[in-house]
């Protein structure tokens, strides 16, 4: 029965998520190196924002977190507090290999090697660095994805928050961040499918 | 009776009509400006995806009981300022409160944003509202100044009754034509109330993360976006009925209205942001002055 809800859409929902993926707001942390494909990706080049793809600066307001690059243990850690700030639905998109299996950072003894083990990514554009072009396709699929109502890793996060909870930590140690996730999940609704 | 119903419906239909242009408004806006820049730019409706996509989302975090009340604050004082103001076809509330009402209850939005962003507790947003208060001593003086010129002239404070004042001669009785002092200088004003480059202090994206806007997403940031739509359309409404003689049907209200945001968006395209303090010095050397000079001319020129 759960899984029959989850899985079924009716008309309005097929509407609103083809008008949903027609907006998607980017908040991005560029502190890898991918960060320099972003400027021609946005502007006269390439523009993105002609499939409603545009940066924002908080990350109350965005839908996507691009992780452009590799991340250290450090900024790992801020990158898990900025996307429990997000609103769900909410998509983490790895960008380039380093986020895929460690890149060329493989034996750096500072910087986390796969991004899914500790947030639930909804696409990888693999490459080093991938170009616009890549970036815009990678776009569109996940735009493709949300249209047929399969883009749902970040209830992950909600359902499986123990298996990330736990690689978090085994990278840094015990954090506290601003949300309680479990109770987030059950207030809004997110976890009541498991019953 | 028929009268009655007609009222009922225009009361119902006037927000979702606002709404409506503003889309459109918003949407003409942003491809304006790519194409400026010479991009292909976002869909004609790309404002009515980003506020289906806001409502749609699941979680709303919400940080305490004046969050969620300023932002019905927020909608709902802006609704209750559209209904004072006159449209083609509609004049209703405007019998029984003129200009000054309208801006008086037009500070019931900026109050309820104060309120909410003063419980979100976010350092940018405070920035943001601060600025937005220094900014009305700029933009507001100088509207209200040029308002007085009107006022002075046509010897009445009801927005209606300029309108009326305007349409006995075509385009000759136009304010913008008779005191063309008063229409630049409520013009720059304009710029200001829209918020647009080089007055785009309040929000600031690049600088303090949209100001007010930071801590809201989800259906709060939704309501604030239907809210800065019906918003714009009403303040250009301002500037076509005081200046333009208002419309006589809705076709040439609605060319005013693109006529008037297209010369804002000109401006906007190409001008960088100031900092807060030369913004208000900006508008008290030369638009404050200008709007006094045209209310001086009536004043003493007038027969």
């Amino acid at each position: 029965m759960a899984e029959k809800l989850l899985t079924q859409r009716n008309a309005w929902d097929r509407v609103l998520s083809s008008l949903k993926k027609r907006s998607l707001w980017m908040l991005h942390y560029c502190t890898g190196c991918g960060a320099i494909e972003l400027p021609p990706t946005m502007t006269a080049r390439y523009d993105m924002e002609r499939f409603g793809i545009m940066p924002m600066v908080t990350p109350r307001q965005a839908d996507i977190l691009l992780i452009t690059g590799y991340l250290s243990v450090k900024t790992l850690k801020r990158v898990i507090l900025i996307y429990e700030q997000m609103q769900s639905p909410k998509y983490v998109v790895g960008f380039g290999s380093c986020t895929i299996n460690g890149g060329m950072y493989w034996n750096s003894y500072s910087t986390i090697k796969s991004l899914d083990q500790y947030l639930p990514v909804e696409l990888f554009l693999a490459g080093c660095m991938p170009r616009p072009e890549a970036i815009i396709a990678g776009f569109n699929a996940l735009m493709d994805k949300i249209d047929q109502g399969k883009a749902n890793s970040w209830e992950d996060y909600y359902k499986n928050y123990e298996f990330y909870r736990k690689n978090q930590q085994h990278a840094f140690g015990d954090i506290e961040t601003h949300h309680d996730i479990p109770s987030d999940g059950a207030y809004f609704g997110i976890l009541e499918a498991d019953k | 009776m028929n009268a009655g119903v007609g009222l009922i419906v225009w009361i119902i239909l006037y927000p979702l009509v606002a709404f409506s242009l503003g889309v459109l408004l918003g949407g003409y806006g942003r491809k304006f400006t790519a194409r400026v820049q010479r991009r292909v730019g976002p869909s004609w409706i790309q404002p009515f995806y980003d506020v289906i996509k806001l409502m749609g989302k699941r979680t709303n975090i919400s940080h305490g009981y004046m969050h969620d009340v300023s932002i019905i604050l927020l909608l709902g004082g802006t609704v209750m300022t559209l209904y004072f103001v006159p449209v083609p076809g509609y004049h209703f509330f405007g019998q029984f409160g003129d200009f000054i009402v309208v801006m008086y209850l037009i500070l019931i939005p900026s109050l309820g944003m104060a309120l909410g962003v003063g419980q979100t507790a976010n350092p940018n947003g405070s920035i943001g509202i601060s600025r937005a208060l220094q900014m009305l001593a700029g933009y507001e003086l100088t509207f209200m100044l040029a308002f007085i010129g009107l006022a002075m002239k046509h010897h009445t404070t009801s927005m209606y009754d300029v309108i009326l004042a305007q349409q006995t001669g075509g385009i000759a009785t136009w304010s913008i034509v008779t005191d063309p002092l008063l229409g630049i200088a409520a013009l720059f004003a304009l710029q200001g109330m829209l918020n647009e480059k080089p007055f785009e202090v309040i929000m600031a994206p690049h600088e303090i993360a949209t100001g007010p806007m930071t801590e809201m997403g989800g259906k709060y940031l939704g309501m604030m976006f239907i809210q800065h739509l019906i918003l714009l359309v009403m303040e250009l409404t301002f500037f076509i009925n005081l200046f333009l003689g208002g419309a006589l049907n809705w076709f040439e209200y609605i060319i005013k209205l693109f006529a008037v945001f297209t010369v804002v968006l000109s401006v906007n395209a190409v001008y960088g942001r100031f900092r807060t303090d030369t913004a208000l010095r900006f508008f008290w050397k030369l638009p404050l002055p200008l709007a006094a000079l045209g209310v001086l001319g009536i004043q003493f020129l007038a027969k």
